[in-house]
């Protein structure tokens, strides 16, 4: 279970540790290391190991959208109250907005713009995986829940993203399914197109 | 650090009338604060260029040379015009001092053959690499110790500052330094309360930011410029890469 609201709670969870003594700590320390330390403050890639990527997208699914969209728009947050009190349960998350039967259009663009945005910049820190998959299965979301359309991504593009996110070792079941369905209602009618049905 | 000189300057003696207007005192002062901070690569340097000299001996020619050679003949004019270069400066300037003192010495019948000395003199590179070696562990001790510093006294309401730090700490520090493995991603999120993972990267990429800052001004205390410190950190990355590059093998022949 992931905490969403503990930032006030962190000098309980994390006791003030000893000095790392670093004049030490360094003293004897080969070469190795010491380029390692160098280089951490140049690009931003890697900051986390690909055998996190489970743990960090199911962080990302848990995570509430007002944290990570930066505050909503009142219209925006009207249909997040309304998606809220429609499920009878406090709905905020992204995995609540991707596993809606009926999510608000308004939020899956903002979420898909999100995920866009740092897909394209990786210096703001999300992995980059993380952030496709992230906006492949908002458009998946968007055509299987409320058939609508919101990528101009030609059928062929928007299939190979399905194709790639849907295969990520990392993905969980229900993601995998979403993008899968909506890979294959993609996929479908470009076999309906190319046979003039 | 052990065997930095303890006095309160490493200049007790300067003779500020004799050196006119080729030195201020705060020019003065700032290589005193460089000297020391760097006392150990020098030591290195000399023990491993000229592995003949007593620990003792090396010592006070170690204090010769910051007393009698950096604030005379306009060491500290040309150190200035090569300030980009200062650490290079630095350690040709000891190697020569030292030759040179010890050529006097052997004119004078020193204890020490200056004839046997440069038959044991190992190649120059060798001490070269030890001096450079040292030098950038000082450089980057000091950065971390600044870092931390900044961190657990932070200016102003930064109330998670020293959980940068602490993130710094587990997730690069301790697996490079001490072998640890890395705190799981999920531990991590769970101990500092990080509400996504945008959160958890920012805060990653925030203790990157502030170590790069803290190792900028570091360097820049020797170099004082901008387009110097990028070469400068430049240099020191390619030197720790090539060295590593070349233990490795060395630990590993095919």
């Amino acid at each position: 279970m992931i905490p969403h609201d503990r930032a006030d709670a962190p000098d309980l969870l994390c006791p003030i540790m000893p000095d790392f003594n670093s004049a030490t700590k360094l003293s004897l320390s080969g070469p190795e290391p010491l380029a390692a330390l160098l280089a951490a403050g140049e690009a931003p890639s890697g900051l986390w190991r690909p055998e996190e990527m489970a743990a960090i997208f199911r962080h990302q699914m848990a995570a509430l959208l007002e944290a990570d969209l930066g505050g909503l728009t009142p219209p925006a947050a009207r249909r997040l109250e309304a998606m809220a009190a429609a499920q009878g349960a406090p709905a905020r998350s992204f995995a609540d907005l991707l596993r809606h039967p009926s999510p608000p259009l308004e939020l899956l663009e903002m979420v898909k713009d999100f995920a866009k945005t740092n897909a394209d910049h990786p210096e703001n820190g999300l992995p980059k995986e993380i952030a496709a998959v992230l906006y492949y299965a908002c458009i998946a979301a968007a055509l299987l829940r409320l058939k609508a359309r919101i990528s101009k991504l030609p059928d062929a593009d928007l299939g190979r993203g399905l194709r790639w996110a849907a295969a990520q070792p990392w993905l969980d079941e229900e993601t995998k399914q979403l993008l899968a369905r909506a890979l294959a209602g993609i996929t479908g009618a470009e076999a309906r197109d190319a046979s003039g049905l | 650090m052990a065997g930095e000189p303890s006095a309160s300057t490493i200049f007790p003696q300067t003779d500020w009338e004799a050196l006119g207007g080729q030195s201020n005192e705060g020019d003065v002062m700032r290589l005193d604060g460089l000297i020391r901070r760097y006392w150990r690569p020098l030591r290195v340097f000399l023990a491993s260029t000229f592995p003949s000299l007593g620990g003792e001996q090396a010592e006070v020619l170690l204090q010769d040379f910051a007393e009698d050679k950096l604030l005379k003949a306009g060491w500290l004019q040309r150190a200035n015009r090569q300030r980009g270069q200062f650490r290079q400066f630095l350690k040709r300037s000891l190697r020569n001092f030292v030759l040179d003192r010890l050529n006097r010495a052997e004119v004078k019948n020193a204890p020490v053959s200056l004839e046997e000395l440069v038959e044991e003199l190992p190649e120059p590179e060798a001490g070269a690499e030890e001096f450079d070696l040292e030098w950038a562990r000082v450089v980057l001790a000091e950065t971390l110790r600044r870092m931390e510093e900044d961190c657990r006294n932070p200016e102003g309401n930064q109330p998670r500052r020293s959980q940068t730090w602490e993130l710094f700490r587990l997730r690069l520090l301790e697996p490079l330094f001490q072998n640890a493995a890395q705190t799981p991603y999920e531990q991590l999120i769970a101990r500092f309360g990080l509400k996504s993972p945008l959160e958890a990267s920012n805060m990653l990429l925030s203790a990157k930011r502030i170590f790069k800052a803290h190792l900028v001004r570091v360097i820049q205390e020797y170099t004082e410029q901008d387009d110097a410190t990028a070469e400068e950190i430049r240099r020191l990355e390619e030197f720790l890469a090539r060295l590593a590059k070349r233990r490795a093998i060395g630990a590993h022949p095919a």
